[in-house]
């Protein structure tokens, strides 16, 4: 099948819709989180949700509305009509719809080898092998830094490592694990605090909603925008956890100690190879998200859960009704 | 005004923006390619631009279906395609659709869509295979629609009509 005609075929059109669409979706919502001083991290996920969300029901829905939609007169007439981009021959020869499958090929293979292939070994991985880990004795100073939390506690275990190591796992054996190294560097606030942000991942990903999210992102393997705009949601969703945190222990500054000492500043770039400059990326990137995060805890940018549906909707329906005529 | 009304205000001055955005970027490509898909006055004006030589038009027409086209449409890019939409008389809506595309994937309008397929048959017409659909539009309307190859185009014929008057159009349009 050649491109024209991979183009005009369903699977074709709802890539390059979808691709359209959640472009339109991510400018819309972008501009609505400026214009109405959207900070509340909660809220701006579910903003950023429906750059993912929208463009995967978008086109079978508009078709099924108007299956008239794809037609001739329709795109005529149309807002914007992307198969004349598509089809637009750059030399009298090479049509810009090669390019777009380009990027779609590319954005596959990055979904394929940095989201899909990590999750599948983690899962083989932890399928496999236990972690060697000991509960905390009843009177360490985890215990005591959890024990009048109102929060239901899951397992923690404490890892027998000198570096920085606190992470947690879902799933029916939710727990959290930290290192030996991470509470000789902490405090007792700061272990709290950190725990209690652990803890509230695990609560979180108890509600079905992230899973959802994940599987429509799935569906959008082929676009780049949602993929950016997923990570984005991902990072969103550390704040989120920041806030619940500091809602239960009461102490934004234990929690900007702990990560701060999670910051690692970022050597200059040093050599030129591609692997060395994915690694300053990654790093650069790790250490500003950080960086954001103290600043908004510093500033007490912390906010309660919740509210303002109102202006979702509007938002929502300015991009539907923009993308019907989208084509 | 407060701030929350000039808010919502600048809002809807961003979707008009992006409005206004899309429809520049859905003019551009047309005025760099003048051979994509848009809408003609006559077949000589296809002809003429699009330097298309062998439109195939039909001979026959059946009682009360108005010629010239009512509507033309046609594309040198990314291949060569005419839809011409032909209007009945007396009821004015769209009765007949002509196209012609050098690809199979092809999709003219819908204006005739058939809700309901009663039978899909294939013979030989003129010495071409020819493809039969028949069944119902919406109203309940009985219509019919025609597709074979003729050279390097695909040819579709639909039209409130039944297969016997199709038929003739058709073989009007076979030399």
């Amino acid at each position: 099948m050649n491109i024209a005609g991979f183009l005009s075929s369903y699977p074709g059109m709802y890539m390059a819709q979808a691709f359209c669409h959640s472009i339109i979706a991510f400018i819309v919502i972008d501009r609505a989180m400026h214009l109405w001083d959207i900070n509340n991290p909660l809220l701006r996920q579910r903003f950023q949700m429906m750059v993912v969300l929208l463009p995967v029901f978008s086109f079978p829905l508009y078709q099924l509305i108007n299956p008239d939609r794809g037609s001739v007169s329709f795109r005529l007439g149309s807002l914007f009509d992307v198969n004349r981009w598509l089809h637009l021959e750059l030399w009298g020869t090479i049509p810009l719809g090669a390019f777009f499958l380009i990027i779609i090929f590319i954005t596959t293979v990055i979904f394929v080898f940095q989201e899909m292939v990590p999750i599948l070994l983690h899962a083989l991985g932890s399928k496999r092998s236990e972690i060697e880990s000991e509960k905390p004795e009843a009177d360490s100073v985890i215990s005591k830094a959890i024990e009048r939390l109102p929060v239901e506690k899951p397992d923690i275990f404490v890892l027998d490592d000198e570096d920085f190591v606190l992470f947690s796992t879902t799933g029916r054996k939710a727990a959290v694990y930290i290192s030996t190294g991470t509470m000789h560097a902490l405090n007792v606030d700061q272990i709290q605090a950190a725990l209690v942000h652990e803890i509230a991942h695990i609560a979180r990903n108890k509600k079905p909603l992230l899973l959802l999210v994940f599987f429509f992102r799935v569906i959008m393997f082929f676009n780049p925008v949602a993929l950016l705009e997923f990570r984005k949601l991902v990072q969103e969703e550390e704040k989120i956890c920041d806030d619940m945190a500091v809602r239960l222990t009461k102490k934004p500054q234990a929690l900007s100690e702990v990560l701060e000492k999670l910051y690692n500043k970022t050597d200059p770039l040093q050599g030129g190879s591609i692997s060395e400059m994915k690694e300053f990326v990654e790093d650069y990137s790790h250490n500003a998200h950080i960086e954001s995060r103290i600043i908004r805890l510093e500033q007490g940018m912390v906010h309660q859960a919740g509210g303002e549906w109102y202006k979702l909707i509007i938002t929502v329906t300015a991009i539907m009704g923009i993308n019907y005529f989208v084509v | 005004m407060n701030r929350k009304f000039l808010s919502f205000l600048y809002f809807a001055l961003t979707v008009a923006m992006l409005v206004v955005m899309l429809k520049v970027a859905n003019w551009l490509p047309m005025a760099i390619q003048k051979d994509t898909m848009r809408r003609y006055s006559s077949i000589e004006d296809v002809k003429a631009t699009l330097n298309i030589k062998d439109i195939i038009v039909p001979s026959y027409f059946p009682q009360n279906f108005a010629w010239p086209p009512a509507e033309i449409f046609a594309q040198d890019k990314p291949f060569t395609a005419v839809i011409m939409e032909i209007k009945h008389s007396l009821k004015g809506d769209v009765a007949l659709i002509i196209y012609q595309a050098e690809s199979t994937a092809f999709r003219p309008d819908e204006k005739i869509g058939i809700v309901q397929v009663r039978e899909r048959v294939t013979y030989s017409l003129k010495g071409r295979q020819v493809a039969l659909v028949t069944g119902v539009c919406k109203n309940d309307e009985p219509c019919s629609r025609l597709t074979w190859d003729e050279g390097k185009y695909r040819i579709g014929i639909t039209a409130r009509l039944l297969p016997p008057e199709l038929t003739k159009i058709a073989e009007s349009m076979i030399p």
